[in-house]
């Protein structure tokens, strides 16, 4: 056993020893005119979207990767300015980050490219002129059903609550969607805030206790494809995943609406190179780069022309071609202060 | 003079242990540090607030984190039981068999160990979902109608982390088993004990420091492992881990996180306590 431990030690000593002079390594170039920093979620922009952008314009892009918002936000806030050019930040981490001053203004006249975005992803509650941000990607947390299981028709979240769908259903591990649909079910919004009403929210989500069997926010698609689960709640992408592979999987749309996110890019404040990272921007706005994307990683694009050049089988993904006015009658899930302990505390009681 | 002699002795011993030390200080010792300060902040909703309070400390006693401790504490006696249950004969026949039968044993309980748990964890789901090949089999020999429920259950926490834990379980047994005197045994029978009677009053008083050592190295992980309850209780059976680990993620209280996992360390370090207080030998658990 010791031996063993030794083996480790050793190769995790080797290890950060290699990684070390890595983090010390500054990934930008500083002032250096031709080179943006790039930080975005993992699979979200392929590479060779990205080489064409270099071989335009000889801007050179580095790219590193996050998986969340909250990881995101404390790597921009530790670090020296211009370490990031460009970050993609989802709707409410949008609204965060200009609280606290992290963002640069856009220059939209040099962005003319977003007037290929359909305006109905435009002037969002989070950045209400689009002086921060412009969208990325979207999409919405998802209703799926089994149909060959389910026979009824589903059109409200308070139908999630019957007693017949006992053990029956896989949702996000998320607080916030979930504490978040149960809140719509009873005619409330997704963020709310004050304490009587998230008393009654609680209260309701410990009614749904007996019907969720599995929490699972790393492939909750599996569940659907495998029978284990019959109602779904999840991302977009992991519905369209789950409906190809199992053709009884079916999109229903509740009457309350559905939570959404809308990932956006924006310049984080201090870029060293920020006509660069304009050109970028505009670049990943144009039909064809965002087309491009598009048939790799297929997110919901609110960018109208690139639509207009996808095939089919984006058109007819349903789950990632989600139609606008079900992207307009839903909600973001937005910052909630303090009232975040709350929902927490809602959550530790509904999983104890 | 015996200043110098002094020097002269504690320079090597510097050079020898200090990249020990440096790396148990700025590692674990450092960070550990960061972690205690935290627990007497609190947050505005999203960053920390540097403002010195106990309220992180008084809500580790809030009745729904109490259910949780205690769920937690069931899970990790009945791990620690069936591992005790599985290990102790597995260990003993180790501990008796002859060369290359000892190293194959070996083997089987140490290779599957080189696998990532998470791909372990992973091959149960696909053996006991409802349409897995468990179910698949009884239902095609007709024992059952109706797919059983094996996952995302209770149940499937508790075999996850019997699985998991099982060799560290084995490995102290294994020690204090093989340190036993044969002899011992053969006295015992030649003074007319029958075997269960040789097992209860020599075998297992010679071996309890093992079963002692693999009990503490099988109890305390569990309390703090979550992602076995993800993976095989689907999300809704929390444990102490998932609780820390949602305090960090999703929840965005740090500081709550960080007194909440300095609660279990001072836990851990009560029960290794009463492990040396009860006569246990550190080494044993190394």
């Amino acid at each position: 056993m010791k031996k063993i431990i030794g083996v480790i030690l050793a190769a995790v000593t080797a290890a950060s020893l290699l990684l070390l002079p890595g983090c010390a390594q500054k990934t930008g170039a500083g002032a250096d005119a031709g080179t943006i920093n790039l930080y975005i979620w993992t699979e979200y922009l392929p590479q060779p979207v990205i080489d064409e952008f270099t071989k335009e314009t000889g801007i050179k892009v580095n790219v590193s990767m996050y998986s969340d918002n909250e990881e995101m936000l404390s790597k921009v806030k530790s670090s020296s300015p211009g370490t990031y050019d460009i970050v993609v930040p989802s709707d409410y981490m949008v609204a965060n980050m200009i609280q606290q001053g992290l963002l640069e203004k856009l220059d939209l006249s040099k962005i003319p490219n977003l007037s290929n975005i359909d305006p109905s992803y435009l002037k969002q509650s989070f950045d209400p002129a689009n002086e921060y941000s412009v969208p990325y990607r979207g999409g919405v947390c998802e209703l799926v059903v089994n149909k060959s299981v389910v026979t009824e028709d589903i059109t409200s979240y308070t139908q999630l609550f019957d007693s017949e769908y006992a053990n029956s259903i896989v949702a996000l591990d998320d607080f916030r969607i979930i504490a978040g649909i149960v809140a719509m079910s009873l005619g409330y919004s997704a963020n709310e805030t004050d304490p009587a009403v998230l008393q009654k929210v609680g209260d309701r989500l410990m009614d749904l206790k007996g019907n969720i069997k599995i929490l699972d926010s790393d492939s909750p698609k599996t569940s659907m494809i495998n029978g284990e689960a019959s109602i779904g709640l999840m991302w977009n992408a992991e519905a369209s995943l789950a409906m190809k592979d199992n053709p009884d999987v079916k999109l229903v749309y509740p009457r309350e609406g559905n939570t959404l996110f809308l990932d956006n890019l924006c310049i984080v404040k201090g870029s060293k190179n920020i006509d660069a990272a304009e050109k970028f921007l505009n670049y990943i706005l144009d039909a064809k780069a965002s087309a491009e994307i598009s048939k790799v990683y297929p997110y919901l694009n609110p960018n109208t022309a690139a639509v207009a050049l996808l095939g089919d089988d984006y058109k007819n993904d349903e789950a990632a071609n989600i139609p606008s006015e079900i992207f307009a009658k839903g909600q973001y899930i937005e910052n909630v202060d303090k009232a975040i302990d709350t929902y927490n505390d809602m959550w530790a009681k509904f999983t104890s | 003079m015996k200043k110098l002699t002094r020097r002269g002795r504690v320079i090597p011993a510097l050079v020898t242990v200090s990249p020990v030390t440096l790396w148990m200080v700025l590692l674990i010792g450092l960070p550990l540090l960061y972690v205690l300060f935290l627990s007497f902040m609190t947050t505005d909703g999203y960053s920390v607030v540097f403002q010195f309070n106990l309220l992180n400390y008084a809500k580790l006693f809030d009745p729904t984190y109490m259910k949780i401790y205690l769920n937690s504490f069931i899970i990790a006696f009945l791990t620690t039981v069936f591992c005790v249950l599985l290990g102790y004969p597995f260990a003993y026949k180790m501990a008796r068999a002859g060369g290359r039968k000892k190293v194959l044993m070996m083997a089987f309980l140490m290779i599957p160990f080189w696998t990532n748990s998470l791909i372990r964890l992973y091959g149960w789901r696909t053996l006991l979902a409802k349409t897995g090949v468990v179910n698949s089999v009884l239902q095609a020999v007709g024992l059952i109608g109706q797919p059983v429920e094996f996952m995302y259950t209770r149940g499937a926490v508790l075999l996850g982390m019997v699985y998991i834990l099982f060799p560290f379980m084995v490995l102290p047994l294994y020690a204090a088993i093989e340190k036993l005197d044969w002899s011992l045994l053969e006295a015992s029978s030649d003074l007319g004990a029958r075997r269960a009677r040789t097992f209860a009053k020599v075998t297992l008083p010679l071996t309890s420091s093992g079963i002692f050592a693999g009990a503490i190295m099988v109890f305390i992980p569990t309390l703090g492992i979550f992602f076995v309850s993800d993976i095989m209780g689907g999300g809704s059976q929390q444990l102490i881990g998932n609780l820390i680990q949602t305090q960090f993620n999703a929840g965005n209280n740090w500081p709550l996180g960080s007194a909440l996992s300095i609660g279990l360390i001072v836990l851990t370090l009560l029960l290794v306590g009463v492990y040396r207080v009860s006569g246990g030998k550190m080494e044993d658990l190394v």
